[in-house]
């Protein structure tokens, strides 16, 4: 994987090029079974012929291959320093962001550094005001303690306010985070700084989609916005103007068809809260309940979320048909690498699964506990 | 461009009619953009095959080398033909450095040579972003491998970089010394689609002899009487730097030309020698093996080991150095075989250190590992919570990046040592099998020791060579063997030599009216540190007297008639009053009046606790006053104490004083231990 590094970063970070055309072409490369480093070694005509590459496209990676040993040292400090270069078709690569944005806007490279396997959690984003409201920032603790408590990650974009407080809530109650930064990773030295213990334990990992050298400019702050949206499951807006990054993201993340709760406001407060719920926004209350009637497309839409025979969930209820488990024994025989109080947690919240009283506390699936009272009588 | 053409661009740009065949073969398969390994013995022009295709290509060629001598010299031949050739190093200043980046990035350059380590000079790094590169060169390649000899781990690096390059690019691994284990290490490293092209080691111009003695003096003593009898100029190899300095002094005593060469002198004297070997300046250079690497000099018509190397590999590729010229050449090793009260032989022991010393202990590592869990640490914040030398911290550091369980991070112009999250274990197996490995290799160097068949013939063996005939040219087969047997009249010239030969300390520094000192002896090389070590710690009584003789000596010798006004003396941290009374006796000799006013205002540890100059340092910084400050100013001033290891408090008194008014402070001390840290 490691030696298509520079060729990644080489198409990544090629100009003048939309991120959907790069995407279209490692769709392509999958489909027919070549790599990045066979295109970059194509003849000009294949490129013409089966990547459908204009002229001026043609001249463009022509001048990026002889970028590629330059990127070689680039990826080579890169490496060396500790920072993750992930290709969109990674492993490793945030499976929410490439679902959420598609090949249309999925960011055909990232970087990180710290812990990778956060990517992969439920996630949560809380948006809002550089300079919001106490309310706002209490809304926000509300929701990261909510999340924190229920293993998700909070997404922060590592902007004063809203996404500050959502990074600090996220770490007082224990939980874990994703910063997304507005800049290239290279330059966030004071963040690596600050950050230094809970990156080291795995409880915070950052995230930047710009060129590492990168510093930070309006423009880049902007262009991550859709990132953070990209990056959650769920997304919270405690605060928005009516114009400005937060207004622009929530505007892009509706027109793009995500589903996005925002706090309703008080009569009093002035922000752009009630226009973006009357755009299409749930609106919740001051601890992210949803208010009225949408709270019945929220559980619906839990109810239908597909079963995946890898996914954790799927098979800690599938282990629990087949028998009575305390959530160590579950750990262990699954070999999860989520910790028992989390698998408690998950289980007291799915009304399929009945607890066994006892010391440890026993778990049975519903199913199961039928059929071995029919057992039990069929013996009598 | 076939092989006439390129033997007619040879002939202009170079001067040479024709490449060697495997010459050819390597530079054939560069210009197809491929990849190669060359294995062949010094002087065979392994540098051509580089320096040629570099000439043709239309962007820049980098070499990695390790050795700033040979950057140097191959510098200075490609300008002279006209070839725009530059190189980056420490030799450098900073200045001078930047200009030929610029020169690169401007397209000014074909050929640009650059040491392994600016991999990690952010500058560097970033000025590559710009460069239009053709071709990867890493010279000196055994150092890539953990298995080959001098293992740099700044290679580590460059092996990645090497496997992150495209694909058409042309790379070119080259070194002299391979073993057959060490060349698949590199072949695997730099990629599965390289091929290795190796050539004959055989050097059969060398006339190879092992001098076998009973002591170290029985060294000094031979070439005493015979060094001036071996034709031509050379070099003179001593396990340890503080050799070279005893050596030198003792052919400077016996007023044979000759001069001394380590990496602890600075870069201006190093180029010095350099080029005074290069001149035939002296009979012969007295060196550790950092000399002579990579100096293209054709006539070095002797080379003596005085002490054996790790393996032969090593003795190998530091003989190889000299005759290059393909006349005859002196090969000499001595080996001293008196067996200590445990039976070991004596110069078993220095190469078995080495390999002891080689790594840490487990503690050690962990101590850093922990440290760097703490908190984001420079390199010298380590040493001070760990305690360690920086030495081991090095090494300590390069193991555990390595192994990925620490990174070194740069934020702006420092240096961060990083704990990974998910880091593995510590993994001391690879540690053990690379001792295993360094245990075999000197066992093997002594099997060459007392080999009775042809010398050249195990070399070339124990290299993967293939030797078809019968060599014949050391002491075992048509050589006459050298036997030691010192003459009466050398022997007292070096006992005579023992009592006049003083060790500087070099202490002198800006700000400070402190001088360069003298101390009577080294700790470890004679009596004088078992008698200071009774008195100290055995309660063995006052400083004997054949010290306060010796001493005296060496003041003399230093300081000759210069008149002092004062001797004052450093107070003990924990050895009572023995330096006090020692220095009353020199007061009393010298009619020098003394003062016991330097005294010591806070609570210090004794300097041996601390293992690196900084912590010993922050030990003694702001410690010392003098109590009456009239007394001293204006006052040249001996300052007396008794062991000088990093000279970290002398140096702190000499400030001291200075603030306080003194013009000088001369140091004058008793023993000067051997190996302090940096």
């Amino acid at each position: 994987m490691n030696e298509e590094l520079s060729y990644w970063l080489a198409l990544a970070h090629l100009p003048k090029l939309r991120t959907n055309k790069k995407n279209e072409i490692i769709v392509r490369l999958f489909e027919e079974q070549k790599t990045i480093i066979d295109f970059f070694h194509f003849e000009p005509k294949q490129w013409k012929d089966n990547y459908e590459l204009n002229q001026n496209e043609i001249l463009l990676f022509q001048d990026a291959i002889k970028e590629l040993s330059n990127y070689a040292f680039m990826v080579e400090d890169l490496l060396e320093q500790g920072y993750s270069i992930l290709p969109i078709t990674s492993p490793e690569y945030s499976p929410i962001l490439k679902k959420n944005l598609g090949r249309t806007y999925a960011p055909t490279l990232i970087y990180t550094k710290g812990n990778k396997a956060i990517m992969k959690e439920k996630s949560v984003a809380i948006v809002g005001s550089r300079n919001a409201d106490k309310v706002s920032l209490d809304f926000t603790d509300n929701i990261a303690k909510t999340a924190s408590k229920n293993y998700k990650v909070i997404v922060s974009g590592f902007a004063k306010g809203v996404d500050k407080q959502a990074l600090d809530s996220a770490l007082k109650y224990k939980g874990q985070s994703i910063i997304v930064l507005p800049q290239g990773i290279s330059t966030f030295n004071s963040g690596f700084k600050k950050y230094y213990k809970h990156i080291i334990d795995g409880d915070v990992m950052v995230l930047s989609t710009f060129y590492p050298k990168a510093t930070w400019s309006v423009g880049l702050a902007m262009a991550r916005n859709p990132i953070i949206y990209g990056l959650a499951t769920e997304i919270f807006v405690a605060e928005s103007s009516s114009k400005g990054g937060t207004w622009s993201g929530v505007v892009d993340g509706l027109r793009k068809g995500r589903k996005i709760f925002v706090r309703k406001p008080d009569f009093n407060e002035k922000n752009a809260n009630n226009e973006l719920i009357q755009k299409g926004a749930i609106s919740v209350d001051a601890k992210g309940n949803v208010l009225s009637y949408e709270q019945q497309t929220v559980l619906s839409q839990k109810i239908v979320s597909e079963t995946d025979p890898n996914d954790v969930e799927y098979k800690i209820i599938e282990l629990l048909k087949k028998g009575v488990f305390t959530s160590k024994q579950i750990v262990e025989t699954l070999k999860l690498d989520w910790s028992s109080r989390k698998v408690s947690t998950f289980l007291k919240e799915q009304s399929e699964i009945i607890t066994v009283k006892g010391k440890p506390l026993k778990y049975a699936h519903k199913e199961r506990t039928v059929q071995s009272q029919k057992t039990l009588f069929d013996l009598k | 461009m076939d092989r006439q053409q390129a033997e007619i661009k040879l002939k202009q740009i170079f001067g040479f009619d024709r490449f060697y065949d495997e010459q050819w073969e390597t530079i054939d398969l560069l210009f197809r953009g491929k990849r190669v390994l060359l294995i062949e013995k010094t002087g065979f022009g392994k540098s051509l095959c580089f320096q040629f295709p570099a000439t043709q290509f239309d962007g820049l060629t980098i070499i990695f080398s390790p050795l700033i001598a040979l950057m140097r010299d191959q510098v200075k031949g490609l300008k002279e033909n006209g070839i725009n050739a530059k190189f980056i190093n420490s030799e450098q200043t900073a200045e001078e450095n930047s200009q030929t980046i610029q020169d690169a990035i401007n397209g000014k350059l074909k050929i640009l040579y650059i040491a392994p380590e600016r991999q990690e000079n952010q500058e560097w790094i970033q000025a590559t972003r710009q460069m239009n590169l053709s071709m990867i060169v890493i010279d000196e390649a055994h150092t890539i491998s953990v298995w080959g000899h001098d293992f740099r781990p700044a290679f580590r690096r460059i092996i990645n970089l090497i496997q992150l390059l495209p694909k058409n690019m042309p790379v070119l691994a080259t070194t002299a010394t391979a073993t057959k284990r060490v060349q698949v290490d590199i072949e695997k490293q730099i990629s599965n689609d390289i091929t290795t092209l190796r050539g004959r080691l055989i050097r059969d111009n060398f006339n190879l002899y092992v001098i076998s003695v009973k002591s170290e003096d029985e060294k000094l003593i031979w070439l005493a009487e015979n060094l001036n009898r071996i034709e031509g100029t050379g070099i003179i190899y001593t396990g340890t730097r503080v050799n070279t300095e005893i050596y030198s002094r003792w052919f400077e005593y016996l007023k044979i030309n000759a001069t001394e060469y380590n990496a602890g002198l600075d870069g201006e004297t190093r180029k010095e020698v350099e080029n005074g070997l290069m001149s035939n300046k002296w009979k012969a250079v007295i060196s550790t093996n950092a000399l002579g690497m990579g100096i293209d000099k054709p006539d070095i018509r002797f080379l003596i080991h005085t002490q054996i190397p790790a393996s032969p590999i090593h003795y190998y590729q530091e003989i190889g150095r000299a005759g290059r010229d393909g006349k005859p050449t002196t090969i000499i090793l001595f080996y001293n075989s008196s067996k200590d009260d445990k039976g070991i032989e004596e110069d078993y022991k220095l190469p078995k250190a080495f390999i002891d010393g080689d790594r840490p202990s487990l503690n050690k590592y962990n101590k850093v590992i922990n440290a760097v869990k703490s908190e984001q640490f420079g390199e010298r914040q380590i040493m001070k919570a760990t305690n360690l030398k920086q030495t081991q911290v090095r090494v300590i550091k390069a193991d555990l990046i390595e192994q990925g369980i620490i990174k070194e991070v740069i934020y702006g112009r420092s240096k961060k040592y990083e704990y990974q999250f998910a880091a593995p274990e510590l993994n001391t197996k690879a540690f053990e099998e690379l001792r295993e490995l360094k245990l075999k290799e000197l066992e093997s160097m002594l099997e060459y020791v007392n080999l009775n068949t042809s010398r050249m013939e195990f070399l070339c063996e124990y290299l993967g060579d293939t030797i078809p005939d019968k060599i014949e040219n050391c002491d075992n087969t048509n050589l006459q063997r050298i036997i030691s047997n010192p003459q009466p009249d050398t022997i007292n010239l070096l006992s005579d030599f023992r009592e006049t030969y003083f060790p500087e300390l070099r202490v002198e520094s800006r700000g400070s009216n402190i001088v360069n000192g003298i101390a009577a002896s080294y700790y470890g090389v004679s009596n004088v540190g078992a008698a200071l070590s009774r008195s100290k710690y055995q309660n063995g009584g006052d400083f004997p007297d054949f010290l306060l003789k010796l001493t005296l000596k060496a003041f003399r010798k230093q300081y000759g008639q210069e008149l002092f006004d004062l001797i004052v003396y450093v107070p003990p941290t924990e050895s009572g009053d023995l330096v006090k009374n020692f220095a009353e006796k020199i007061s009393r000799v010298l009619k020098v009046p003394i003062s016991h006013n330097l005294v010591k205002i806070g609570k210090t540890q004794p300097q041996k606790v601390f293992e690196n100059g900084y912590l010993k340092r922050d030990n003694v910084e702001g410690m010392f006053a003098f109590n009456n400050p009239e007394q001293i100013n204006g006052k040249n001033v001996i300052l007396f104490d008794d062991i000088f290891d990093s000279g970290a408090t002398i140096k702190e008194i000499g400030k001291m004083l200075t603030n306080n008014g003194a013009s000088k402070i001369a140091p004058l001390i008793i023993a000067r231990t051997v190996g302090g840290d940096i």
